[in-house]
């Protein structure tokens, strides 16, 4: 659907894309995540035929953006969304791009209402909020009704309505067969809906692989709270556990909650506490993300 | 291509900025021609050459054309809208070109215009006043012909222009300090060196000439023209390139 092979950008002095290669698999959400100034953006733009990459190659259903015949029948992109003439109404806006995507203008008002602007559509987009502009954004790229999607940070800076107005409108689209690229520095934002992630970091990829996985490899730990957290620190360590407090008489130990468990029986030690500490999805990212630093 | 050239219109048509060309047209060619038959001594009023005069006011037309032309490239960059035009167009040499040709059907809209109010102004004043007019000269006529193709070919200069300099207040301010100043500075240097001969190649002394009005123009109408279309290709040859070659980040 989307294929990235060894994309290299490199702005002046900085290498914003080392020699990036994944894949978006057809009929899939796929979440594109990395820290601000990952190369996310650039990426996508090159993807999109509007940044030249120095070396590697993109394809867009099997061939480079510039060689679709009708690009915005074959997928549709929301990138920033102040691209906007601030004096346009949101609905010219979409009757020039419509205009010049050979797209009859009746489908101008189907995007409307699918996005939920047609209220607001005669008025001058200088007047929109963010979340109206992520709308108007979307309203474009659904414009030629493709089966691919490529959306930039879609969720940045909109209230937690427009985010959950945002998944819910992304979900149906996904269930309609389309395959969607989704990118964002928060996991949490996109991990409900997200089926497979592409985790990059200084241009490079960190990992690809469906989002269960991640968070299955994410190893968690086993919270456990006792009046006699130092004995039962000395004795984890004596077997080579390690082990790290996380308040006073809470530790967190990386080990099962039933070796801990029976550790404290044989020895006497009363628990207050016993329970399995889920990594968050943060934490994954942070991880998987902070080993790319300190290499 | 069609496709696009209607999109490109339909941008210029989209905005209030198209209305104050409309506005700035109307007036300043009103109060131009308003000016020059009022000032005019009754004598004057029936002759060719004063008729010529009026219809020259249509060189208001020519500078708003170029100025168009700059905005319509320039604009895209302001706003960030270039991103969804090369979305929707990512051979952005055919984007050029619909601009070009859109810059060509306003600007000769543009001079139409100015024609217009040039004729609902001078031919009742006229009449009014008893003057004979040269309505049945082809003189007349070829001088309108000229400033409509001079609006086209300045309109072109514009959008070459913008596609060099992309941005918009860079391309505004140094066209037309270009013109009124530097062309005019550099017209005092080839002086001093006496190389007066190559001032008529510069851009705006041709496409001063290709608007047929005579007087100090540099350069007679052909050589004009084919000098204006000259420069007109360079810029528009790099000004593509350097289009097709940036980073829409």
């Amino acid at each position: 659907m989307i294929e990235v092979e060894s994309l290299t950008k490199r702005y002046g002095r900085v290498l914003a894309v080392d020699d990036l290669s994944f894949r978006v698999e057809p009929g899939t959400i796929t979440g594109f995540l990395g820290p601000n100034g990952a190369g996310k953006s650039t990426t996508l733009r090159s993807v999109l035929g509007l940044v030249h990459p120095d070396a590697g190659r993109t394809t867009v259903l099997g061939v480079p953006y510039r060689e679709l015949d009708r690009p915005l029948h074959s997928v549709g992109a929301v990138l920033e969304a102040s691209e906007v003439h601030p004096g346009r109404s949101g609905r010219n806006h979409l009757r020039v791009l419509a205009a010049a995507a050979g797209i009859p203008r009746s489908r101008v008002a189907e995007v409307l209402s699918l996005v939920e602007l047609t209220k607001a559509s005669k008025r001058r987009v200088k007047g929109y909020s963010l979340g109206m502009r992520q709308r108007l954004g979307l309203a474009c790229a659904l414009l030629g009704d493709p089966d691919v999607l490529v959306l930039d940070e879609p969720a940045n800076g909109l209230d937690p309505a427009g985010i959950r107005w945002l998944r819910d409108f992304l979900r149906s689209l996904a269930a309609e067969g389309r395959s969607i690229l989704l990118s964002s520095h928060v996991l949490s934002e996109v991990a409900q809906t997200v089926d497979r992630v592409v985790i990059i970091h200084h241009g490079k990829l960190v990992q690809q692989a469906p989002i269960a996985e991640v968070l299955a490899g994410a190893h968690g730990a086993t919270r456990v709270r006792s009046p006699d957290a130092r004995r039962l620190t000395d004795l984890l360590s004596a077997q080579g556990i390690a082990v790290t407090e996380l308040a006073e008489r809470t530790l967190a130990v990386e080990a099962a909650p039933e070796a801990v468990g029976e550790l404290a029986a044989a020895n006497g030690i009363v628990l207050h506490e016993l329970g399995v500490e889920r990594a968050t999805l943060e934490e994954v990212f942070f991880e998987l993300t902070r080993g790319e630093t300190t290499e | 291509m069609s496709a696009l050239v209607h999109s490109e219109l339909l941008k210029i048509r989209t905005t209030r900025s198209w209305w104050a060309y409309l506005v700035a047209l109307v007036l300043l060619t009103g109060a131009g021609v308003a000016g020059e038959i009022g000032s005019a001594g009754s004598a004057d009023r029936s002759t060719l050459g004063f008729q010529e005069g009026l219809v020259e006011t249509v060189g208001v037309a020519v500078i708003l054309a170029v100025i168009l032309g700059i905005t319509i490239v320039t604009t895209e960059f302001r706003h960030g809208t270039v991103t969804p035009t090369f979305l929707a167009a990512p051979h952005r040499e055919r984007v050029m070109a619909a601009k070009s040709a859109a810059s060509v059907v306003v600007a000769t809209g543009f001079a139409l215009l100015s024609l217009a109010v040039v004729a609902a102004v001078a031919l009742p004043w006229l009449a009014i006043v008893d003057a004979q007019t040269h309505l049945g000269d082809g003189e007349l006529w070829t001088r309108a012909a000229q400033q409509i193709l001079a609006a086209a070919l300045w309109a072109l200069m514009g959008v070459a222009v913008g596609a060099v300099v992309h941005s918009q207040v860079a391309a505004l301010v140094g066209t037309l300090v270009w013109i009124f100043l530097g062309e005019t500075l550099l017209l005092g240097l080839l002086g001093l060196l006496d190389a007066e001969g190559v001032a008529a190649y510069l851009p705006f002394r041709a496409l001063d000439a290709a608007d047929g009005t005579g007087g100090d123009d540099l350069q007679s109408y052909g050589p004009g023209v084919a000098v204006a279309i000259g420069w007109i290709a360079l810029l528009g040859a790099l000004g593509t390139g350097r289009t097709r070659r940036r980073d829409i980040s």
